[in-house]
């Protein structure tokens, strides 16, 4: 979809972007040194190559197909990046998703009541969402009451109301949704599903505790979103693209994006969670 | 490695920034590739789990069939239906990844507006009022119709008309039904709207077309007008290793374009270009690489580069040199708008950087001058040495099947109508993959006679060619083709001018066995398998053809695809002794490649064996010094092959052996439709004779030069996420792309006064389109650019917002669809014609007047 059939203006647009897309002028990806740590038995991340991602949007398109997502929302999708001047015209792609925040807004606002659980021996506290030992920040939509807190409260929005499902605490509702890393695949012993269509191999996923992992050992110069919001993203990005994207938007290039849903934009432009 | 004897404490203690320290080891190529493959020890494919009840689903091996590509593939399903498909981790061409278009698979068997049961129409053709009718009537009716034509001795006014049908199903149908059993000779492909050009461009220099780019060895890749990143003819299999050499071996990506298309962004660097004069910017190169002495002095040995076949290498360089003399770098900028410096500096470059490979498609071949553009860059690749090498151009190498072959005895009758007229503006001199854009035309036309039953299959005539008003009219007139069947998944702009549709199966509900082209140079063999049952009523057109076949007292010896694909198990050697049968390995497997083959190059430098050159028929021409056996050609005896010589005899190639170079004899390159000897041939005595240049030139494009200052060209492209034609019904990639403004360059949009988001009126000779414009740095000057796949006035509620005729409302995301634009189709405006070489459509070549709507 383009900016035009949504009546925004370019203005307006670029404001989205920031938002929405995470990434702002002036801040954006900023190289990730924290957040790393090498304790734990097993923390997945995932580490986006974007000089490895040429916007084929399989990833987009095969997480709709792993979890039947209904169209208008998308647990995944990319952006692309278009700036500079003719001849010298660009395009970079950035790959979109949850990112797995080790301090996650999303779940600090949850207001359904905490319950004592238990992931491989290691006790943690959950509430509607969560964060999983192991990394994943997840929604239990068998709890959640569906009052979007959580959606309002992603910096990266990239949550939302699951349209056709009902809130276990709420059938009123619609639950919250989004990217779940795919964990009933690495409880398998398998790759997400967006990590495995990948032709690039953009898209890794590992075990950031293990320094032999791939991941590990991708790290160096990796880049987070919006790292200023404290989140500690769990999905890296590396790459010239990622330093061409975050310089472009440091300069204030003009630059235009395109997004793939009505619904996101509504989110974004006019909803209770504007902003 | 240090940090492999690191204790845990010892990671522990040296912390986050240490650990970002560490990870600047680099990896080895082998290294990496282990990681890459085992992502810590998560399994990359092969294997699934369903999300809700975390239930392992059984992994069934088949191929895609979204694009010709044909990736080999694992469909998962579930109670019965279908829940994804992905990549076949043990393909030596995917490597086990897959696009957006194969990953939206489980679209294309459920969308609600699929059609399922048999149909006939009721009032007048194209009004929209159908039946539902059995299959034993629908067959019974083609039976009868087809029988009586045959009956009464005129086959081939029953015409076949495909756009994609590969593998098992082009034999089954085409190879063994029409031409053999039924005795028809003439059907319709549509390879001339797709890349025909270029394939004529490789049969008059190296031969059987098909040129494998082979990305894992080479370390220079100069893009003329390939969209590879977003769409290819073996798109996954070659694009996932060119981002691979790009990434791992720093490999350099040059892309020509007049957009920056997703590979141009993605190319280390993109050069634009004005459409159609590709080919000029490729002959100066070589004018500098023969200038500077940085040509393959050797590979010169089986080039062709005189009129005289026993020229010295000497003669052949001298020949060349003086024949590229006049297209100097600075000429070539003139046409092109490329800078001399830079066409100066690639053309080094790509002649010293050891092995580099040169890539093409339709930004340089769909044009007027499309075959010869395409033969320039093949001799691009020849005098750099860069041809059939490893990390060169490299003739395709795929798998070998043997399929069951019932003895009939009929000769085949033809409707010549697949060639184009025969003189004229239209007329096409080596149509050698036909011109499938004139078939209405022709029908309309009538001199060579007309089809009284016209059946298409995988094919859209009113939507893919050209002048898509005309061509709806054709199609609907009664009086010019009495009977017209589909056999089709979706009721799309012609399913609904047929007076019968037959509703096929979807590839995820079918059998074949496939043979697309390998990127590694060793042939994978692999089938498609029948994921699930064919929904509602709808059966593999295959089948019905065997039906039919049967119900005309034909029988072939088989009874539907599954059948035929498990004899071919058996009868194809090496597959038919694998490991518990040929048919239950490759249905286990679903992928096959002889571990102990060896990658296919430089097949040209064997030599023939002597006994070979002493067969029976077996003569040498003087004329070009081939060896050819005559009683493979058309040739009545041997006193008359040797009296026309090969090139004059017909379907000589058909007996080439082998060419004379020197006082050896070698394989050559093997002629294909064309009786060309086994050179590389950048002398073309065929092209010469047909009064062309016989050595590549440039043609510019007559419009361009005539076309106002004020007026466009019209370029089309191809998106990411669909399909050509086929794809707008699948919701999933609907979403992504439904709507496609024309793009249109700042600075001549402000001379036509013209702003971003404004409607536009685009004008051609043929007819007009009203779009909006998006105003963008992402294209040259002077032309506007709109992509294929949607405007589309049916193919159902995703894809046009119109419910098909029996259409179903049980999608739940019907309910979700939040577009209502379906965008505007730009081959209204385009008219059908041919570059007069090839036939091929000359998509690129329209000149519009765009105005303020
Ligand atoms: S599948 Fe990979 S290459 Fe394609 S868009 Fe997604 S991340 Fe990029
Ligand atoms: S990206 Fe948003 S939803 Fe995901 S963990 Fe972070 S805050 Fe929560
Ligand atoms: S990890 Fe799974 S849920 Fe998340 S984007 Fe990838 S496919 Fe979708």
């Amino acid at each position: 979809m383009t900016e035009e059939k949504k009546g925004l203006t370019r203005k307006e647009f670029l404001k989205l972007a920031a938002v929405g897309a995470g990434v702002a002028a002036g801040s954006g990806l900023v190289a990730a040194t924290e957040g790393l740590s090498a304790k734990g038995p097993v923390k997945w991340v995932m580490v986006i190559d974007l000089d490895r991602c040429i916007g084929c949007k399989a990833c987009h398109v095969a997480c709709k197909a792993e979890f039947d997502v209904r169209l208008g929302v998308f647990r995944s999708s990319v952006i692309d990046y278009e700036y500079g001047r003719y001849p010298d015209a660009r395009r970079d792609f950035l790959p979109w998703l949850c990112n797995h925040c080790d301090n996650p807004p999303c779940v600090k606002v949850c207001p359904v009541e905490p319950v004592e659980a238990e992931f491989k021996g290691i006790k943690f506290t959950k509430k509607a969402t969560y964060k999983r030992p192991d990394g994943p920040v997840l929604v239990d939509q068998q709890r959640c009451i569906g009052c979007g807190l959580c959606i309002m409260n992603c910096p990266y929005k990239v949550r939302f109301f699951d349209p056709a499902k009902k809130a276990g605490g709420n059938p009123a509702a619609n639950p919250a949704s989004k990217c779940d890393l795919c964990v009933h695949r690495l409880d398998a012993g398998l790759v997400p599903s967006c990590v495995n269509t990948c032709q690039g191999r953009a898209r890794i996923v590992g075990n950031l505790n293990d320094l032999n992992s791939e991941v590990s050992k991708l790290m160096r110069g990796a880049r987070v979103l919006l790292p200023e919001k404290g989140t500690k993203p769990q999905v890296y990005y590396i790459g010239e693209g990622a330093a061409r994207i975050n310089d472009a938007l440091r300069k204030g290039i003009d630059i235009r994006i395109e997004a793939n849903s009505e619904y996101q934009l509504k989110v974004w432009k006019n909803g209770p969670y504007a902003g | 490695m240090a940090t492999r004897e690191m204790s845990r404490r010892d990671i522990l203690r040296i912390g986050a920034l240490s650990a970002l320290a560490l990870t600047t080891m680099k990896l080895n190529r082998a290294e990496a590739k282990t990681v890459q493959g085992r992502m810590d020890s998560l399994v990359m494919g092969g294997k699934d789990v369903s999300p809700v009840t975390k239930k392992e689903r059984k992994a069934i091996p088949t191929a895609c069939w979204s694009c010709v590509t044909r990736c080999a593939a694992m469909g998962y399903v579930e109670d019965g239906r279908l829940m994804k498909v992905e990549s076949n981790p043990n393909s030596i061409r995917t490597e086990g990844v897959m696009c957006s278009k194969g990953q939206s698979a489980p679209n294309e068997v459920y969308f609600p507006d699929r059609l399922l049961y048999p149909l006939k129409r009721v009032g007048p053709r194209g009004g929209g009022k159908w039946r539902r009718i059995s299959w034993d009537e629908a067959t019974d009716e083609l039976a009868k119709r087809l029988k009586k034509l045959r009956d009464e001795g005129r086959p081939e006014k029953f015409f076949f008309h495909y756009g994609r049908m590969k593998g098992s199903s082009s034999k089954l149908i085409k190879s063994v039904f029409l031409k053999k059993v039924y005795g028809v000779g003439s059907y319709g492909n549509h390879t001339s709207i797709c890349e025909g050009g270029k394939w004529t461009g490789q049969e008059l220099t190296w031969g059987k077309h098909y040129d494998n780019w082979d990305m894992d060895n080479t370390r220079f890749v100069l893009n003329f007008g390939s969209n590879i990143f977003e769409t290819h003819t073996n798109h996954i299999p070659v694009a996932h290793r060119l981002i691979r050499a790009m990434k791992e071996r720093g490999v350099e990506l040059v892309t020509f374009d007049v957009r920056l298309s997703n590979t141009a962004a993605k190319s280390t660097e993109w050069i634009p270009i004005r459409p159609g004069t590709d080919g000029a910017v490729a002959l100066a190169m070589c004018h500098v690489i023969m200038k500077e002495g940085l040509y393959d002095r050797e590979f010169f040995k089986f080039i062709k580069a005189t009129k005289n076949h026993k020229a010295s290498v000497d003669e052949k360089i001298s020949s060349l040199k003086k024949h590229l003399s006049r297209f100097t770098p600075e000429w070539a900028e003139k046409e092109s708008g490329v800078a001399a410096s830079k066409i100066a500096a690639l053309a080094r470059k790509f002649a010293k950087t050891k092995p580099a490979c040169v890539i093409s498609y339709r930004g340089a071949v769909a044009h007027y001058n499309g075959a010869e553009n395409e033969r320039t860059i093949q001799m691009l690749a020849a005098i750099t040495g860069n041809v059939d090498n490893p990390g060169g151009r490299c003739r395709g190498v795929g798998a070998k099947w043997k399929y069951p072959k019932p003895k009939y005895h009929v000769k085949a009758r033809k409707l010549k109508i697949v060639d184009g007229p025969k003189k004229g503006p239209l007329h096409a001199k080596l149509p050698t993959h036909h011109v499938s854009q004139l078939v209405l035309r022709m029908i309309k036309d009538g001199s060579q006679g007309r089809p009284e039953i016209y059946l298409w299959y995988c094919y859209n005539p009113a939507y893919v060619n050209g002048e898509n008003r005309e061509y709806a009219e054709i199609l609907k007139d009664e009086k010019l083709i009495p009977f017209t069947v589909t056999s089709n998944i979706v009721y799309d702009e012609s399913s609904r001018l047929a007076d019968m549709i037959l509703p096929d199966a979807t590839y995820l509900e079918r059998w074949d066995w496939e043979d697309m082209v390998s990127p590694a140079q060793i042939p994978e063999y692999y089938i498609r398998q029948a994921l699930v049952k064919p929904l509602g009523q709808s059966r593999d057109f295959a089948d019905v053809v065997c039906e039919i076949a049967n119900k005309m007292g034909l029988p072939m010896g088989f009874n539907s695809k599954e059948e035929f694909v498990r004899l071919s198990c058996e009868h194809t050697p090496k597959i038919k002794d694998l490991p518990g049968g040929g048919f239950e390995y490759m249905k286990t497997h679903g992928v096959w490649h002889d571990p102990k083959e060896k990658p296919h190059y430089y097949g040209y430098r064997k030599e023939v064996k002597e006994k070979d050159l002493k067969k029976k028929g077996v003569i040498f021409d003087e004329e070009t010094g081939v060896y050819w056996n005559w009683k493979k050609s058309k040739a009545k005896s041997e006193e008359e092959a040797k009296k026309k010589g090969y090139r004059h005899t017909k379907k000589a190639y058909k007996g080439y052996v082998g060419q004379k170079i020197g006082d050896k004899v070698y394989k050559g390159f093997k002629p294909d439709k064309i009786n060309k000897s086994g050179y590389f041939e950048l002398y073309s005595d065929i092209l010469e004779e047909k009064g062309f240049s016989p050595m590549p030139t440039y043609y510019p494009i007559p419009e361009h030069r005539r076309k106002a200052p004020d007026q466009l060209v019209l370029t089309t492209y191809k998106v990411a996420m669909h399909i050509h034609s086929r794809s707008t019904h699948r919701k999933w990639l609907a979403e992504l792309f439904h709507d496609n403004p024309a793009w249109i360059n700042p600075e001549t949009a402000s001379r036509l006064g013209i702003g971003d988001g404004d409607r536009i009126k685009v004008r051609s000779e043929v007819d007009e389109i009203v779009t909006k414009a998006r105003v963008t740095d992402n294209i040259v000057p002077g032309i506007i650019a709109i992509s294929y796949h949607v405007g589309r006035q049916e193919s159902g509620r995703y894809a046009s917002g119109r419910k098909s005729p029996f259409g179903r409302d049980d999608d739940i995301d019907l309910k979700f669809k939040w577009w209502n634009e379906y965008g505007v189709h730009p081959n209204w405006v385009i008219p059908n014609w041919v570059d007069p070489v090839s036939g091929q459509q000359r998509w690129m070549d329209t000149v519009v007047t765009v105005t303020k709507a």
